[in-house]
C-alpha cells in the first residue's frame, strides 16, 4: 500500500471552529416574551420576543431611534425612572420575570450591571470606586474589599496600570481607563449580566480595542448585551447580532451569519450602509 | 517579518490569522503529497497510488470551500486593514492555486490509470521524472517561504519556473519528432505530452504563490514582473 494513503488530516477540527452558532442550542439567560414599551402615545418597542444566551455576547445594532437602548435599558429596569413609559409583555431572568411585583430592583440592577456611553466613576478614589458596590452592601472587612477590588480590576484589564496608585481620585485617569474602571465597579458585586451601552463610542481606537478584548474575555464570566452604533465593532466582539429597526427585531443570530449573508433585506441594506 | 501576524491587541484576531495561515500550509502538505503521489503512481505503473491521488483532490476541494470561508469571516468581522489586509487577500488566491494544482495532480493520475490500461507509452517517461522533480521541490519551496516569509526564497522559485518552461519545450518537440516518425505511438505519447502540460502548470501555480507571498511581504505586485527582476522592484 502506497504512504499516501496513510496520509490524512483532520478537517473536522477545522470545521469545528468555523461553526456556525444557533441560538436555539444555548442556555437563555434573559428571555424577552412579546415586549410592547409606550413613552406616552408612542410605541417605541413593538413587541419583542427574543433571548440573550448565557455567557454568550449579544450586540445590538440598529439606526438612532430603533428601540435598541430602550430594550437595553428594560434588562434592569431601568426605564422605571422614566415617568410615561409603560410596559407590556415579559423579561425573564432565567424563570422569574422581571416585571413582577415585588421585584426588588435594586437587587435586579445587582445582577443585571451596566455601563455607559460616557465613564462616570465617582469623584472618589480608584479604589473606593470598585469597592463602593460592596460598601453599600455592608461589606467592609478590608481583606474582602482588597481582594474584590483587585479581582475586579485585573478582570477588567486594569490592574497593571493602577496598582501604584489605588488612592488617587478616579478623575486623574484616562478616558479609556476610567470606562475599563466603571466595568471593573461593575464586575465588582458579581452581577450575572453585563449591560453596555455604547461602551467605546467616547474612547480613541486603541482604548476601543483593549475595551472589545475585555468584553471578550469577560465573556467566559458573564453573559454581555451590548449595544453599538459601530456595526463593524459588533462585528469583531459579539457572538450574537440582533439587529432592530423601528422599534422591531429584524434579525437575530449568528454573528458570522448576518455579517456575511444576512436572511432579511433589511438587514442586508443595513449593514452594507444602503440606508437612505 | 516573522511578527506580520501577532501583536494585535485582539488576541482573538492573532488566534484567526494564526489558525488561517497554519490551514493553508497542512491544505499546502496535502497538495504536496498529491502532486508528488501522481508522479511516483505514472512512473512506477502504480493504479492504487493513482486511485488515493484522485480521492485526495476530495479533501483539498473541501480544504478550499474552509479556507475561504474563513477568509470571508475575518474580512467581514475584523475589516483587516493594510499588512493583515494582505495576508488575508494572498492566502485566498494562494489557496485558488493549490487548488488547481490539485486538480492537475488527479488530471495526471487519470492519465496514468489510461496509460497502464492502453500500454506504455515508448517515451517521455525521463522528462517526466526530471520535471517532476523540479516541480516538486517548487511547491516545497514554495510552501517553505510561505511558512517562514521569506521573500529569497520565493524569487528562487519564480525563477525556477522559468528552467522548466524551458524542460517542457524541449520535451515536448522531441515528443512531437517522434510522432511523426512512429504516428502508431500517438495516442500514447499524447497522455504523455498531457500529463508534462499538466506538470508545467504546477510550476506556474507554485510560482503565482510565491507572487502572492511577495505581494503580502512587500506590498508590491509583481505578477506580470520577469522573476529575474522581481529583486530590483522589490527594492
Amino acid at each position: 500500500m502506497s504512504e499516501t494513503k496513510t496520509h490524512s488530516i483532520d478537517i473536522s477540527a477545522m470545521q469545528r471552529s468555523q461553526k456556525t452558532l444557533r441560538i436555539e442550542d444555548e442556555k437563555p439567560c434573559l428571555s424577552v416574551k412579546n415586549l410592547h414599551l409606550y413613552y406616552g402615545e408612542k410605541e417605541a418597542l413593538k413587541g419583542i420576543d427574543m433571548m440573550i444566551p448565557e455567557k454568550k455576547v449579544t450586540a445590538f445594532i440598529g439606526p438612532s431611534g430603533c428601540g435598541k437602548s430602550t430594550l437595553l435599558r428594560c434588562f434592569n429596569r431601568m426605564n422605571d425612572l422614566v415617568d410615561s413609559c409603560r410596559i407590556t409583555g415579559e423579561i425573564n431572568l432565567h424563570d422569574t420575570n422581571i416585571y413582577e411585583k415585588g421585584t426588588d430592583v435594586a437587587e435586579l440592577r445587582r445582577r443585571v450591571g451596566m455601563v455607559f456611553q460616557k465613564p462616570n466613576p465617582f469623584p472618589k478614589s480608584i479604589y473606593e470606586n470598585v469597592a463602593y458596590g460592596l460598601r453599600i452592601q455592608g461589606i467592609n472587612k478590608k481583606r474582602i474589599l482588597d481582594e474584590t477590588v483587585e479581582w475586579s480590576l485585573r478582570s477588567a484589564a486594569l490592574w497593571d496600570e493602577v496598582k501604584d496608585r489605588l488612592h488617587e481620585s478616579a478623575l486623574s485617569i484616562s478616558g479609556g481607563q476610567q470606562q475599563r474602571l466603571v466595568i471593573a465597579r461593575t464586575v465588582a458585586v458579581k452581577p450575572e449580566v453585563l449591560l453596555l451601552d455604547e461602551p467605546a463610542s467616547a474612547l480613541d481606537p486603541i482604548s476601543t480595542l483593549k475595551i472589545e478584548e475585555l468584553i471578550h474575555e469577560l465573556k467566559t464570566e458573564f453573559t454581555i448585551a451590548i449595544v453599538t452604533h459601530n456595526m463593524q465593532q459588533a462585528a469583531r466582539v459579539s457572538d450574537y447580532t440582533a439587529f432592530m429597526y423601528m422599534g422591531d427585531l429584524v434579525e437575530c443570530g449568528d454573528t458570522n451569519t448576518l455579517f456575511t449573508n444576512p436572511t432579511q433585506q433589511q438587514t442586508e441594506d443595513y449593514i452594507t450602509g444602503r440606508y437612505g | 517579518m516573522k511578527e506580520l501576524m501577532t501583536d494585535h491587541i485582539s488576541q482573538q484576531f492573532n488566534n484567526e490569522l494564526e489558525d488561517l495561515r497554519q490551514h493553508f500550509l497542512t491544505m499546502g502538505g496535502v497538495v504536496e503529497k498529491q502532486v508528488s503521489g501522481a508522479i511516483q503512481a505514472l512512473l512506477n505503473s502504480d493504479s492504487s497510488l493513482a486511485e488515493d491521488v484522485r480521492e485526495q483532490d476530495l479533501t483539498v476541494n473541501q480544504l478550499d470551500g474552509l479556507i475561504d470561508e474563513e477568509c470571508t469571516r475575518i474580512l467581514a468581522k475584523r475589516q483587516p486593514a493594510a499588512s493583515d489586509l494582505r495576508l488575508i487577500l494572498s492566502i485566498s488566491k494562494s489557496v485558488s492555486e493549490l487548488e488547481r494544482m490539485g486538480d492537475e495532480a488527479k488530471k495526471i493520475a487519470s492519465l496514468t490509470l489510461s496509460l497502464i490500461e492502453e500500454g506504455e507509452a515508448p517515451r517521455g517517461y525521463v522528462e517526466i521524472d526530471r520535471i517532476g522533480i523540479m516541480v516538486s521541490r517548487m511547491i516545497h519551496d514554495a510552501l517553505d517561504a510561505t511558512a517562514r516569509l521569506d521573500i529569497d526564497l520565493a524569487i528562487k522559485v519564480a525563477k525556477k519556473d522559468r528552467v522548466v518552461d524551458i524542460e517542457y519545450n524541449t520535451a515536448i518537440r522531441s515528443l512531437v519528432t517522434y510522432m511523426m516518425e512512429d504516428p502508431r505511438s500517438i495516442t500514447r505519447v499524447l497522455n504523455v505530452i498531457w500529463v508534462l502540460r499538466s506538470l508545467e502548470r504546477i510550476g506556474d501555480h507554485a510560482r503565482h504563490i510565491c507572487q502572492h507571498l511577495i505581494y503580502m511581504v512587500k506590498g508590491v505586485d509583481v505578477r506580470h514582473v520577469p522573476a529575474q527582476e522581481i529583486h530590483k522592484e522589490i527594492e
